[in-house]
C-alpha cells in the first residue's frame, strides 16, 4: 500500500502558530509547539484512539464541547486552547476523578518516580481531593503470569493492557471483565497470561498496575541509569534500553525505532537479561585438564589456545555464531586466513551457496526493509516462522494486515502463528521449502513441472497456483491508467530455505520468483531474510563465509563450510577447532555428526557465556564470553540497518572482549592485527567491506544506517543481471532435508531463556535430542 | 396550538386481535405505503421524510430525513439498525409497538431502508423483551414469505434482509454506538464520535440507526404525505408522539398525543395526576436522563423546543411523575444508583463521576453528610456534564444537578435532620460502612 | 481481623481478589479436538453465525444459547462457545460480564427480575421485591431454586410494581400476589395469568374505537 504522504499546515495553540503535518492528532501536533497536553489511554502504538480516559481535552474554537486532543486531528486555520479555565477545571477534574480509588501508594510502587500518573497529578491535577469516602481495597499484589504482578487497586483503567493483548499482539487473553467501576483486567478463568509478547503490557502501563515480577522491588529510578543498545538474542535486533543498577542490568525495556521494532519487544529479549547475572554464566577462562573443565588464568588460557591453534595451522576451522559482531567475524576471519593461514571459516547453519548468489541475494535493489511488510500489498512468508524466528516480525505483520490491508501469504510445513491473519496458507512437506520455492516459481513464470513439483513438494498443485496468482495480483480489473505504481510483494524468507540437498537450487527458485514478480528496484518490495543466527548478515558481510572475503569479495581461497568442517575433524584434515558463540551440538544441523566430529578434534577453542553440551563435553579452552549488554561493536540487521552495540554493564568475573581476545591469539601466533580498542576495529570493518566506506560510529547512532541508503551502497558486487545467476533448477528428487532443519532451532530454545529464572518456564522440551 | 384530541396515527385500534399478524395488518391497508414508496425513486421518498419534519423519537431528535440523507451513496455495503433497546426509565412506547403491531415497524424499516439505498438491517431488541421479539420474528417470516421483505420487494429490484437481534441487558446498548458495538459481538461500549455512524458504524459501513418509533411513522408520512403529517404538532416538532407517562399518577400508560400540547394535559387530562390528595412535586419529562421540572411547568407545551427553553428534553417521550410524598433525595439515588450500574466504564468521569456521585447520595441518607457535600456534588455534575465520551454520564449528571438545584432547601433539611437522628452512636460506628454494593 | 474496610463484593464483582492460577496453562482458542460440545448447541451457534455478515456478531445469541444449556456462562460453557466461534475463552467472558442477562455466577434455573427503578419503586417495588426475595428463599428451605434479583427498569412502568417472570412480564403486583407467584413458577404454570403484560390494552381511552376481546397469554416460548 502507498505510504501517506501528509501535508504540512499551520494551526494556532495558545496563541502561537505551528505547522505539523496535518490530520495528525493535536496531542502529538502541539508537541511541535512544545505544547504538551496530558494523556492516558493515547498510546498511537495501539492503534486508533478510544478516547476513554478524558485526560487530553482541549478547547478547540468554534466547537462548543471540550474535545479530546488524542482523536482530533489537526486542521489548518485551526485554534486550540489548552490553558484556559475551562480546559483547567476539566482536567483537574478528570485527574481527580482517576485518584479516587487510587491508592496513592506511591513509595512502595514500583513505578513511583517514572510514573505519568505522578506526573500529570503534579502537572495537571488540583493538588486536593474531596473525596473522602474509604477508597476501595483488594489483595495486592497478584500474579498474572510468572512475569507479571497486577495490583488492581492502582488500575485507572486506560485499556492500554487489554488494547494490546487484541489489538497488537490479537492474543485476546486479556480482556475487561463486568463494566462501569467494577471493570477490571483479568484473563479468562483465572488462566495465566502466558503469550509471546505479554511483557509489553508492564511497559504499557501508565501506572503501577501492571509491574514486571523480576524487578519488583529491585531499584527506585533515581539509583538507576538507563542505557541504549540493541538486542542479540534474535536476528530482529530490537532496539533496547538497558536498566542498569551497580553494573548490573536490571530490566530491559523497548527504545522505540519505527524501522526496527515498533517498540515492542518479545518476552524474551524482555526478560532474558536475568541469564546475564545467574551462576551458570561462564566468567573466567576454563581449561580442560584430565577430561573436566577446570578455571586457570587468562595467561594460561590463552596460552593453550595459542598453541593449539599453531600447531593444527592452516589445519583449523572456525565457526561464528549468535551474537558476534561484524567485527568479530572480522577479525575472527583475519586470525584465520592471515595469521592461521587457514580457509575454513563459516558462519551460516545451511549447505554453502556459490558466492555469486550470495551477492544476488544481497544487492540493494532487492532489498525490503521491515517497514515494507507492514506496507507492502503482499507478503509471502517462506521457510521462515516468525514468532520462533524473529519474534517482532509476527506483530509487524500482523498491524500491516490490521491497519494497512496487507496480504499475507504463508507457506510452511506446519501451522503457523499466522495463519489466522494470512488470505492464503499453503502446506508443504517439511524439509520441502526449496521444492515448494521451485514449484511456486515455476508456477509464475507458466513452467510445465510446476504441477509435478508442487506434489513433490507434498503441496496442492492448484493451492500453488493460487498462490502465484495472489501474489501477482490483480492484473486486468484496474484498467491501465497510464501510470499504474508497481505492485510491493516482500518475500520474508528464512536461511533454512538454504539448508539440505537442495538448497542451492531454493535460492536459484527464489530469485526466479524475485523475478518474475518484478521485485528488482521497486521501493517497498524485495527479499527479507531471516538468517538462523542474530548477526547472520552482517557475518557474512564482514567475510565470514568459506568463499567470501570483507564485503563478498573473492577469497584468495575458498575453505570449508560448516558441515565440511565437521568433516573435516571427523576425516583427520582439521585439527583443530575454533567456535565463536556457537556450540555444534545445538546450534548446528546434525548434532550426531558433530558429536563424533568435536570428539574427534584435537583442539577447540570456545567462547561461551554457558556451558552447554557441546561446549562442556568437548571444548578444550573455553574463554568467558561477553553477553551484548556487555559488548561494543556493529550488528547488520537483516534488512541491511547496521547497529551498534554499546557496554551496558561491566564484565563481570573476569570476562574480556572477544576482539580483545582474538587480536591477542593473533598476535601470540605471530601476526600483529594492530587493534587497541573496540573503536579500531569497527574502523577496520568499515575500510573493509567497500560497501560501508566512510562509515563512523557516529552515524550509525543510537537509530542505526542501512547501507544500501548510502552512497558506498553503489560498491557492492551486485552480479550483472541479479536472475543470469539463477540457471537451471536442479532438484533431486527426495526431500531428504528434514533432519539438517533440526538445527533451526526456536528463538525460545536457547540458553538465554533456560537460565533466566522467571523466564525460564518458556523454554521448550525438546523433542529431538 | 395543538389540540388533545388529535388524530391516532400509531395507536389506531393497536388492540384488534390478530393485529400481529400480516392477515389483519393487511386487511386494515398495511403495507400499502410501502408498495406506493416503492413506485416512487428513494430520493422521492426520502423528499418525503424530509418534509414531514420528523424528528427521531429515541432521544436525541434529530430530524430523521437528514439523517437519511448523511448516508452516502454508492453501492458499498450499507446497514439499517432500529434501536429497539428501549432501556431509558421510564419509556415503554416501543413494547407496545412491537408487540402489537410489529408490521407497522417493518413497513417502515423497509421503507427507509429503500430510501436510503440499504440491503442489510437488523433490530436490536433489548434481550428482556422476549414477548415483543417473538412478535417480531414471527412477523418478519410472514412479510417475508409475503415478499416485503428478501430479495427484489415486490419485484421493484430493491433487497433487504432483516434481523432479530437480543441484547443481554445493558442500557448502554441503546447510545447508538454502543450498539453497534453490541451487535458486533462486543461489550457495548460506546465509539469515539466522529467517525459518526452514518459514515462509518457497523462493520466500517455507513449506517443508519432509528428508534423504532421513528420507523413506524414512516409508514403514516408516506400515507399522508410528508407535507400532511408536518401540518401535525408544532413547526419544529411535527406529528404525533407516542408518551409514557408513569410513576405517581392514576392511570400510568402509553398515550399518543400531537407535540406541543401542554404536558398539564397530559399528566392531567391523559394519566389522571397524582392520587387523590397528592401534589406533583416534581417529573422527568423526558426519562430518568432529562432534568426535572417541577408543578410550577406543567403548562409548558410539550415539544422539543418548549422543553430545551426550558432546559429539560423531550428525550424519548417519557413522563415520569413524583409527587410530594416522596423524598427528592429518594429520587436522587435511584437516579444515580441507576447509571453508576449501567456506566459502561469506558470513560473516567461517567465511571468515577457516577460512583462517587451515589456514595455523596448515601451519605446524606445515612446522616454523614454536610451542606458542603451538596456543593462537592453540584461541582461533580458540573465536572461530568460534557466532558464523557458518550452522553450516558451526563445523562445522570443533567437530573441530580437539577435536583440540587430545585431542591436544595430540601436536601439540606434532609442533611441536617439525618444527622441529627444518627447521633453520637452512629458516628463511632462509621468505619465499616460497605465502600460499594453490588447491584442497585 | 484488619479494621481496613474490606469491598463488600456484591454479585457483580467476583474477581478482584483473584491471581492466576500458575499452574493452568494459558487459554488461547480451544482445541476441538479436544472440546467436547453438545451437537445441538454447536449447531445451533453455527445457524446465529450464519446469520450475519461477520460471524463474530453472534456472539450474544450464542453465549444466551450455551446459558440456556448449562443454566448459566461457566467456564466450560464459554469454552464450547469459544471452540465453535474460533475465539479465546476471555473474549467471551469479557462480552458475558458485561451484560445483566448472561450469568457469570452459578444461579438457579428459574428467573425473577423485580425492577426497583423509579417508576415501579415510587409504586412499592422496593419492598415488593424484599417480598418475593424473602418468600423464595423461606419456601426453598434455605436453598435458592428460584434466582430472585433487583433489576434496572424492565420497559413496563405502565404494570409498576412489575417483575420479570422467566421472561414473562407480570404487574401490577402487590404483596399478596407473591405465594402465587412462586407456586406458579414451581409448578411451571402460566406465571399470574390475569396479570401478564401480554394481556393489558393500550391507556391511552382514544386508541381503540372498538371494544375487543383481551390478549390471548403468551405461548410458551420455544427457544430462539
Ligand atoms: C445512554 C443512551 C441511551 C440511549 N438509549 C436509547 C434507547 O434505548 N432507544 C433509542 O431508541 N435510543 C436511545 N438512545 C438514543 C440513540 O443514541 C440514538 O440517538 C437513537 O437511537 C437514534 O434514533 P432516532 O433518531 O430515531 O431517535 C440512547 C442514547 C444514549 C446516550
Ligand atoms: S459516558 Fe459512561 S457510558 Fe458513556 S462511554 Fe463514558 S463510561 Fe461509557
Ligand atoms: S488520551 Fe485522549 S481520552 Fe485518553
Amino acid at each position: 500500500m502507498p505510504r501517506p504522504q501528509p501535508r504540512t499546515i499551520t494551526f494556532t495553540i495558545d496563541g502561537r502558530d505551528v505547522s505539523a503535518p496535518e490530520n495528525t492528532m493535536l496531542i502529538d501536533a502541539a508537541r511541535q509547539g512544545d505544547v504538551e497536553i496530558p494523556a492516558f489511554c493515547y498510546e498511537p502504538k495501539l492503534g486508533q484512539p478510544v478516547g476513554a480516559c478524558r485526560m487530553c481535552l482541549v478547547e478547540v474554537e468554534g466547537i462548543p464541547k471540550l474535545q479530546t486532543g488524542c482523536s482530533t486531528p489537526v486542521k489548518d486555520g485551526m485554534v486550540v486552547y489548552t490553558q484556559g479555565e475551562r480546559v483547567k477545571s476539566a482536567q483537574q477534574a478528570v485527574v481527580e476523578f482517576l485518584l479516587l480509588n487510587h491508592p496513592l501508594d506511591c513509595p512502595v510502587c514500583d513505578k513511583g518516580g517514572e510514573c505519568p500518573l505522578q506526573d500529570i497529578t503534579f502537572g495537571w491535577g488540583g493538588g486536593i481531593s474531596r473525596f473522602i469516602e474509604p477508597k476501595r481495597h483488594f489483595v495486592k499484589p497478584l500474579e498474572l503470569s510468572p512475569l507479571i504482578a497486577i495490583d488492581r487497586e492502582r488500575c485507572i483503567l486506560c485499556y492500554r493492557c487489554v488494547r494490546f493483548s487484541q489489538e497488537i499482539s490479537e492474543d485476546y487473553q486479556l480482556v475487561l471483565l463486568e463494566r462501569g467501576a467494577h471493570s477490571y483486567v483479568a484473563t479468562f478463568d483465572g488462566h495465566p497470561y502466558v503469550a509471546p509478547f505479554s511483557g509489553n503490557i508492564v511497559e504499557l502501563c501508565p501506572v503501577g498496575a501492571l509491574t514486571s515480577r523480576p524487578y519488583r522491588f529491585r531499584a527506585r529510578p533515581w539509583d538507576i541509569e538507563g542505557a541504549g543498545s540493541v538486542c542479540t538474542l534474535c536476528p530482529a535486533q530490537c532496539n533496547v534500553t538497558v536498566t542498569v543498577r551497580d553494573e548490573r542490568a536490571l530490566r530491559v525495556l523497548a527504545r522505540e525505532n519505527g524501522e526496527v521494532d515498533d517498540g515492542w519487544l518479545c518476552d524474551k529479549g524482555r526478560f532474558a537479561y536475568q541469564s546475564f547475572h545467574v551462576d551458570e554464566r561462564i566468567t573466567e577462562p576454563l581449561l580442560r585438564d584430565g577430561g573436566r573443565l577446570r578455571p586457570v588464568s587468562w595467561e594460561r588460557a590463552l596460552q593453550q589456545a595459542a598453541a593449539g591453534l599453531a600447531r593444527a595451522g592452516a589445519s583449523t576451522g572456525a565457526i561464528a555464531g549468535d551474537h558476534s559482531t561484524n567485527e568479530e567475524g572480522l577479525i575472527l576471519a583475519r586470525l584465520m586466513r592471515e595469521a592461521l593461514g587457514s580457509p575454513h571459516i563459516d558462519s551460516r547453519r545451511a549447505s554453502s551457496l556459490p558466492l555469486e548468489l550470495h551477492r544476488a541475494l544481497g544487492a540493494p535493489g532487492l532489498q525490503a526493509k521491515v517497514s515494507d511488510l507492514e506496507f507492502a500489498h503482499a507478503v509471502l512468508i517462506l521457510a521462515a516462522d516468525p514468532v520462533n524466528d524473529a519474534p517482532i516480525l509476527d506483530l509487524r505483520l500482523r498491524k500491516g494486515v490490521r491497519r494497512h490491508g496487507l496480504t499475507l501469504a504463508v507457506a510452511s510445513p506446519a501451522p503457523s502463528s499466522l495463519d489466522e491473519n494470512a488470505a492464503t496458507t499453503v502446506r508443504h512437506a517439511p524439509g520441502a521449502g526449496a521444492i515448494f520455492a521451485a514449484a511456486l516459481s515455476a508456477a509464475l513464470t507458466d513452467d510445465e513441472d510446476a504441477a509435478r513439483l508442487a506434489r513433490d513438494a507434498g503441496a496442492e498443485p492448484e493451492a500453488v497456483r493460487e498462490l502465484a496468482a495472489l501474489l501477482r495480483g490483480p492484473v486486468d480489473d484496474v484498467p491501465d491508467t497510464g501510470e499504474t505504481p508497481p505492485r510491493e510483494v516482500v518475500i520474508l524468507w528464512g536461511e533454512r530455505l538454504a539448508a539440505g540437498p537442495n538448497g542451492e537450487a531454493g535460492i536459484r527458485a527464489l530469485l526466479k520468483i524475485a523475478e518474475a514478480l518484478g521485485m528488482g528496484g521497486v521501493e517497498g518490495a524485495g527479499l527479507l531474510e531471516v538468517p538462523a543466527t542474530s548477526n547472520g548478515r552482517g557475518l557474512r558481510e564482514a567475510g565470514a563465509l568459506p568463499n567470501a572475503g570483507p564485503g563478498l569479495s573473492e577469497p584468495a581461497s575458498a575453505g570449508r563450510d560448516t558441515r565440511a568442517i565437521a568433516e573435516g575433524l571427523l576425516d583427520g584434515e582439521l585439527a583443530a577447532l575454533y567456535l565463536l558463540h556457537c556450540d555444534p551440538l545445538r546450534d548446528l544441523p546434525d548434532s550426531e555428526l558433530w558429536g563424533r566430529a568435536l570428539a574427534s578434534a584435537g583442539t577447540v577453542v570456545a567462547h561461551a557465556a554457558f556451558l552447554t553440551e557441546g561446549i562442556r563435553e568437548h571444548a578444550t579452552v573455553v574463554f568467558p564470553a561477553e553477553v551484548y549488554a556487555e559488548k561494543e561493536g556493529t550488528i547488520v540487521h537483516p534488512d541491511g540497518r547496521i547497529q551498534r552495540l554499546r557496554p551496558a554493564i561491566a564484565h563481570p568475573g573476569s570476562v574480556r572482549s572477544e576482539w580483545q581476545v582474538l587480536a591477542e591469539l593473533a598476535g601470540r601466533v605471530g601476526f600483529d592485527l594492530d587493534l587497541l580498542s573496540g573503536a579500531m576495529a569497527s574502523r577496520q570493518l568499515f575500510e573493509s567491506v567497500p560497501f560501508y566506506a566512510g562509515l563512523t560510529l557516529e552515524e550509525i547512532g543510537g537509530r542505526g544506517v542501512r547501507w544500501q541508503e548510502r552512497e558506498a551502497a553503489a560498491s557492492f558486487p551486485t552480479p550483472a543481471g541479479v536472475t543470469s545467476a539463477a540457471g537451471k533448477l536442479e532438484i533431486t528428487d527426495t526431500p531428504a532435508d528434514a533432519l539438517e532443519l533440526a538445527g533451526f532451532r526456536s528463538v525460545w530454545d536457547a540458553p538465554e531463556v533456560e537460565f533466566s529464572p522467571a523466564l525460564g518456564f518458556l523454554f521448550p522440551h525438546r523433542e529431538l535430542a | 396550538m395543538a389540540a388533545t384530541g388529535a388524530p391516532l396515527l400509531l395507536f389506531t385500534d393497536i388492540d384488534e386481535p390478530g393485529l400481529r399478524t400480516l392477515e389483519v395488518y393487511e386487511r386494515r391497508g398495511g403495507y400499502e405505503s410501502l408498495r406506493r414508496a416503492l413506485e416512487m425513486t428513494p430520493q422521492e421518498v426520502l423528499g418525503q421524510l424530509e418534509a414531514s419534519g420528523l424528528r427521531g423519537r429515541g432521544g436525541a431528535g434529530f430530524a430523521m430525513g437528514k439523517k437519511v440523507s448523511f448516508l452516502p451513496r454508492g453501492s458499498m455495503d450499507k446497514y439499517l439498525v432500529c434501536n429497539a433497546d428501549e432501556s431509558e426509565p421510564g419509556t415503554f412506547k416501543d413494547r407496545e409497538l412491537m408487540q402489537k403491531t410489529p408490521h407497522t415497524l417493518i413497513e417502515g424499516l423497509v421503507i427507509a431502508s429503500y430510501a436510503a439505498g440499504v440491503n442489510c438491517s437488523f433490530i436490536y431488541i433489548r434481550g428482556e423483551y422476549r414477548l415483543q421479539a417473538d412478535a417480531l420474528d414471527a412477523a418478519l417470516s410472514e412479510a417475508r414469505a409475503a415478499g416485503f421483505l428478501g430479495e427484489n420487494i415486490l419485484g421493484s429490484g430493491h433487497s433487504l434482509s432483516l434481523l432479530v437481534h437480543r441484547g443481554a441487558g445493558a442500557y448502554i446498548c441503546g447510545e447508538e454506538t454502543g450498539l453497534l458495538d453490541s451487535l458486533e459481538g462486543k461489550r457495548g461500549n460506546p465509539r469515539l464520535k466522529p467517525p459518526f455512524p452514518a459514515n462509518q458504524g457497523l462493520y466500517q459501513g455507513p449506517t443508519l440507526i432509528n428508534n423504532v418509533e421513528t420507523l413506524s411513522t414512516v409508514p403514516s408520512i408516506i400515507r399522508m404525505g410528508g407535507e400532511e403529517y408536518a401540518k401535525l404538532g408544532v413547526e419544529t416538532s411535527t406529528g404525533t408522539k407516542l408518551v409514557s407517562v408513569s410513576g405517581h399518577v392514576t392511570r400510568p400508560g402509553n398515550y399518543e398525543i400531537e407535540l406541543g400540547i401542554p404536558a398539564r394535559e397530559i399528566i392531567y387530562g391523559l394519566a389522571g395526576g397524582p392520587p387523590e390528595g397528592r401534589e406533583v412535586k416534581c417529573w422527568f419529562p423526558g426519562g430518568s436522563s432529562s432534568p426535572v421540572l417541577t408543578a410550577a411547568d406543567l403548562d409548558i407545551p410539550y415539544d422539543f423546543d418548549s422543553l430545551a427553553k426550558a432546559r429539560t428534553m423531550l428525550g424519548s417521550g417519557a413522563i415520569i411523575v413524583v409527587d410530594d410524598s416522596t423524598p427528592i433525595l429518594n429520587v436522587a439515588l435511584k437516579v444515580a444508583r441507576f447509571y453508576r450500574h449501567e456506566s459502561c466504564g469506558k470513560c473516567t468521569p461517567c465511571r468515577e463521576g457516577t460512583n462517587w456521585t451515589v456514595k455523596m447520595l448515601e451519605r446524606i441518607a445515612s446522616g454523614e453528610a454536610t451542606p458542603m457535600d451538596l456543593e462537592i456534588m453540584a461541582s461533580v455534575q458540573e465536572h461530568i456534564m460534557g466532558n464523557c465520551l458518550c452522553v450516558l454520564g451526563d445523562a445522570m449528571a443533567m437530573p441530580i444537578s437539577s435536583m440540587i438545584a430545585k431542591f436544595r432547601d430540601e436536601l439540606e433539611a434532609h442533611i441536617e435532620s439525618a444527622r441529627a437522628s444518627r447521633g453520637l452512636e452512629g458516628l463511632a460506628g462509621s468505619e465499616l460502612v460497605p465502600v460499594a454494593q453490588g447491584a442497585a | 481481623m484488619s479494621t481496613v474496610p474490606r469491598y463488600d463484593h456484591g454479585s457483580r464483582v467476583p474477581g478482584w481478589d483473584r491471581p492466576a492460577d500458575l499452574d493452568k496453562d494459558p487459554a488461547g482458542i480451544p482445541d476441538p479436538a479436544t472440546t467436547e460440545v453438545p451437537d445441538s448447541l454447536r449447531q445451533e451457534i453455527e445457524a446465529h453465525m450464519a446469520n450475519y455478515p461477520e460471524s463474530r456478531s453472534a456472539t450474544l445469541p450464542a453465549l444466551a444459547a450455551a446459558q440456556r444449556v448449562h443454566g448459566w456462562c461457566s467456564p466450560e460453557a464459554l469454552e464450547q462457545v469459544a471452540c465453535v466461534m474460533g475465539v479465546t475463552p476471555a473474549y467471551l467472558e469479557s462480552v458475558a460480564s458485561f451484560y445483566d442477562m448472561l450469568e457469570t455466577t452459578p444461579v438457579a434455573r428459574h428467573s425473577v427480575y423485580v425492577c426497583t427503578n423509579i417508576s415501579c419503586s415510587l409504586r412499592g417495588a422496593d419492598a415488593l421485591y424484599e417480598a418475593i426475595r424473602q418468600a423464595a428463599e423461606d419456601g426453598a428451605g434455605g436453598g435458592s431454586d428460584i434466582n430472585v434479583r433487583s433489576f434496572e427498569c424492565l420497559g413496563a412502568c405502565d404494570i409498576a410494581p412489575m417483575a420479570s417472570v422467566d421472561g414473562v412480564y407480570v404487574g401490577p403486583l402487590t404483596e399478596s400476589d407473591v405465594p402465587r407467584l412462586l407456586e406458579d413458577v414451581r409448578a411451571g404454570r402460566p406465571v399470574l395469568a390475569e396479570k401478564q403484560l401480554a394481556r393489558r390494552r393500550v391507556a391511552d381511552p382514544r386508541a381503540n374505537t372498538r371494544e375487543f376481546p383481551p390478549h390471548p397469554i403468551e405461548r410458551e416460548r420455544e427457544g430462539d
